[in-house]
């Protein structure tokens, strides 16, 4: 950490951002000092090895039937490994984009879990030889005649993937494609089979498990291979030997084989790669931040902006329907309104994403674009409606009866009087629930949309650090938030004195 | 309604809170005529006057106004049209004015004109600012109201429910709100329009005022009137306990309110 602050110190005086999120982004992305941890790992007498649950079956996934809750070939394959070594396996749970990362800090002693060898990956992490050969399964619909043979087929069309994947990176350096990234396994599928995509490439073991059994979709041809491995932070030569070798015994006396063959996951290819090797620290996969990563964080603030003023535009307007059904509509209107603040105010803005945009997609079919701003405008319209009832109570009722008194009907009160009063009384409000929606519209990128953060991601996994652009994610929020919050507070002061 | 009456109250009663506030009220006042309701605090005199536009619903009589009728159970929603087509006619003066905060006071005087009517916007804006010079507020058009003075602020009411051209104009004791140096300037101009004929139904507690401006006084007193007659009898001769009650506090002081 140490070593690193130099030039982190650099960055605060270019970019004067606060020193206590600079500090967090440092300890979030440094590594612990080199040393050998198998020594302390055998004195523990724990592998930790990390993997995420939602990656499912095969690979680790619940399973109340077990004794230890989990199953899946990597839980077998773990838990042979820790015998073998003397050791007791234990999971940790993580986010799979982020395994690397938190293998980096020391959160698990190895990564196991379907982790794809790639240059950018071999250039931050050592592997062990590997330990399964895939293959990546192109899927498409039976009613798309569409002879495609490999992605060069696919110009001009849209192909789903996990985001950080091998496939990911076929798509992306595929000319022409339009790539869609995914966090789960499920939903690119879903997504195809709602015509939401033109193609998924994944894994053949996922597409076989979750693409192939869906009767609309076929698989349409085979474009790459890779290799899964054990990824081990490079420092660590000592465990690297260790691990790779226990696997090489594993291969050795057929107990990976044994252990495939119950998951159904032998075949052919796996025969070749028992020739493999470890593989150490390549420095060449190393990509650095360039101009092109500016133009692409540009081009995601520029759909953050986007999708937040849509939203905030559609909240303000269902708000203000909300609050006036609240207030002057009959006894079922009133309690609708209610329903609908409370519910929407009380469950989490990401369960409603994935609810608007997969859990409604057979009756509701909406692009992931307009699903963000209606599922993000919907959630805020239930606060902008809090805001405007207080608006309402701060208009007095003499301003009503001064109205009625003159013969406005209720209608043209409650627009030319009463509206205004309120609106100016939740000004403020509103600018300041913009920041905080500016910053919620991250939460999109959980249905496919790439915004800011998101982006953020992309390039920190590219460019294997997560202090420059994360400066440079928290330089672009700040310069759209703080001009905002600087005018919420010019409205308080300016709105302060009560209307007489 | 008798010819030549504006406003005809019969038996009136109004509950407040379970509890009488009005009882068997009648009151007829004519075309041109000023009447002045005067009374203790909380014998029922703005309860008496709001419902002469419906503000303050009735429970027992009948009120019949600018040719309509309002009757006890009348409700804003399903009777708005019939309450508009008083209320468009019959205009009203708050206690504390009650002026749009986000109009200036050329907006607050057009505003009715220009929605209710219909006028077009000019037109509105005509008739507003004639008012607003008959009120002696031409230079403040364009002021917003909060930085007018209360008194000022008052006579922009005044103009804003002249503005409707009310057959009869109901004041809800329009000076009480006010710093005493500024009493004057509105009294000044409620005295203008009772010189120009206009109908109007007053509650003061200003009776120098009364006896100079009315040409009747009435007096409430636990929500029933006491007396009713022209200043002079009421004023100087009067008949009942509670109105002698009534001006024997006032007399003690009577040059300061007598202006």
């Amino acid at each position: 950490m140490l070593a690193k602050f130099p030039f982190a110190k650099r960055k605060i005086t270019k970019r004067t951002v606060p020193a206590l999120l600079l500090l967090a982004l440092v300890c979030g992305c440094t590594r612990p000092q080199a040393e050998d941890r198998l020594a302390a790992i055998r004195a523990r007498g724990v592998l930790r090895w990390g993997g995420d649950l939602q990656g499912g079956e095969p690979y680790v996934f619940q399973d109340p039937g077990s004794p230890s809750g989990l199953s899946g070939f990597e839980v077998d394959i773990a838990g042979a490994l820790a015998r073998r070594l003397g050791l007791a396996a234990e999971f940790v749970q993580n986010d799979w984009q982020t395994l690397i990362p938190s293998l980096e800090r020391g959160d698990f002693d190895v990564a196991l879990n379907g982790i794809e060898v790639t240059p950018a990956r071999r250039a931050r992490v050592a592997f062990t030889r590997p330990y399964y050969a895939f293959t990546e399964t192109l899927v498409m619909r039976r009613d798309d005649g569409t002879a495609a043979r490999g992605l060069e087929d696919l110009r001009g069309r849209r192909v789903g993937t996990l985001e950080g994947s091998l496939a990911h990176d076929l798509v992306r350096r595929a000319p022409g494609v339009e790539l869609v990234l995914y966090e789960g396994v499920e939903e690119p599928y879903l997504d195809l089979e709602r015509n939401r995509l033109d193609a998924v490439l994944l894994d053949n073991i996922i597409a076989a498990r979750y693409g192939l059994p869906r009767p609309m979709l076929r698989a349409a041809a085979t474009v790459g291979e890779g290799v899964y491995a054990i990824a081990v932070r490079p420092d660590e030569p000592a465990l690297l030997t260790a691990v790779d070798g226990t696997l090489a015994a594993m291969m050795g006396d057929g107990e990976l084989r044994t252990i495939l063959t119950r998951w159904h996951l032998w075949d052919g290819h796996q025969e070749v790669i028992a020739s493999e090797q470890a593989m150490g620290v390549d420095a060449r996969g190393r990509e650095s931040l360039s101009l092109g990563h500016v133009t692409l964080f540009l081009r995601a603030t520029g759909f953050t902006i986007v999708i937040s003023v849509l939203a905030m535009g559609l909240a303000i307007a269902g708000g203000l329907v909300l609050s006036v059904a609240r207030r002057y509509g009959g006894p079922a209107l009133r309690a609708a309104g209610g329903t609908y603040v409370e519910l929407f105010r009380g469950t989490p803005v990401l369960l409603q994403l994935y609810v608007l945009y997969y859990g409604l997609a057979p009756i509701l079919p909406l692009t992931a674009f307009s699903a963000a701003v209606i599922g993000l405008g919907l959630n805020y319209a239930a606060y902008e409606a809090e805001l405007y009832r207080a608006g309402l109570d701060a208009v007095p009722i003499g301003q009503s009866e001064a109205a009625a008194a003159l013969g406005m009907s209720r209608g043209l009160t409650l627009r030319r009087i009463v509206l205004p009063q309120a609106l100016r009384v939740a000004l403020p409000g509103i600018a300041n629930d913009f920041i905080a929606l500016l910053k919620d519209s991250s939460l999109v990128s959980v249905i496919t949309v790439v915004e800011l953060t998101k982006q953020m991601t992309i390039t920190a996994v590219d460019v294997r650090g997560w202090l420059v652009p994360g400066l440079l994610c928290a330089a672009l929020y700040l310069a759209l938030s703080y001009p905002l919050s600087r005018l919420a507070r010019r409205l308080e002061r300016r709105l302060a004195p009560a209307p007489a | 309604m008798n010819d030549g009456a504006v406003v005809a109250v019969r038996g009136l009663g109004a509950r407040l809170g379970g509890k009488s506030v009005l009882e068997a009220i009648d009151l007829e006042v004519r075309r041109g005529e000023v009447v002045a309701i005067i009374g203790p605090s909380g014998s029922g005199k703005t309860t008496l006057l709001r419902a002469m536009n419906y503000l303050t619903p009735f429970a027992a009589g009948e009120v019949e106004i600018a040719g309509h009728r309002l009757r006890p159970g009348m409700n804003e929603r399903t009777d708005a049209a019939a309450l508009r087509a008083v209320r468009t006619r019959v205009g009203m003066v708050f206690q504390s004015f009650h002026l749009f905060p986000h109009f200036t006071a050329l907006g607050n005087v057009a505003e009715a004109p220009r929605h209710v009517l219909g006028l077009p916007l000019p037109a509105a804006e005509a008739r507003a600012r004639a008012l607003l010079e008959r009120v002696g507020l031409a230079a403040y058009a364009d002021a917003s109201p909060q930085t007018l003075s209360g008194g000022q602020q008052q006579r922009v009411a005044i103009a804003r429910a002249l503005a409707m051209e009310p057959v009869v104009l109901l004041l809800d004791e329009p000076t009480s709100a006010l710093d005493p140096r500024l009493v004057g300037e509105v009294l000044a101009v409620v005295a203008d329009l009772a010189a120009g004929g206009q109908t109007m139904v007053i509650v003061t507690h200003e009776i120098g005022f009364a006896r100079r401006v009315a040409d009747r006084v009435v007096v409430l007193a636990g929500g029933r009137i006491a007396e009713s007659g022209t200043p002079e009898d009421v004023l100087e001769h009067p008949r009942t306990a509670e109105t002698r009650a009534l001006l024997g506090m006032d007399r003690r002081d009577g040059s300061a309110t007598d202006r």
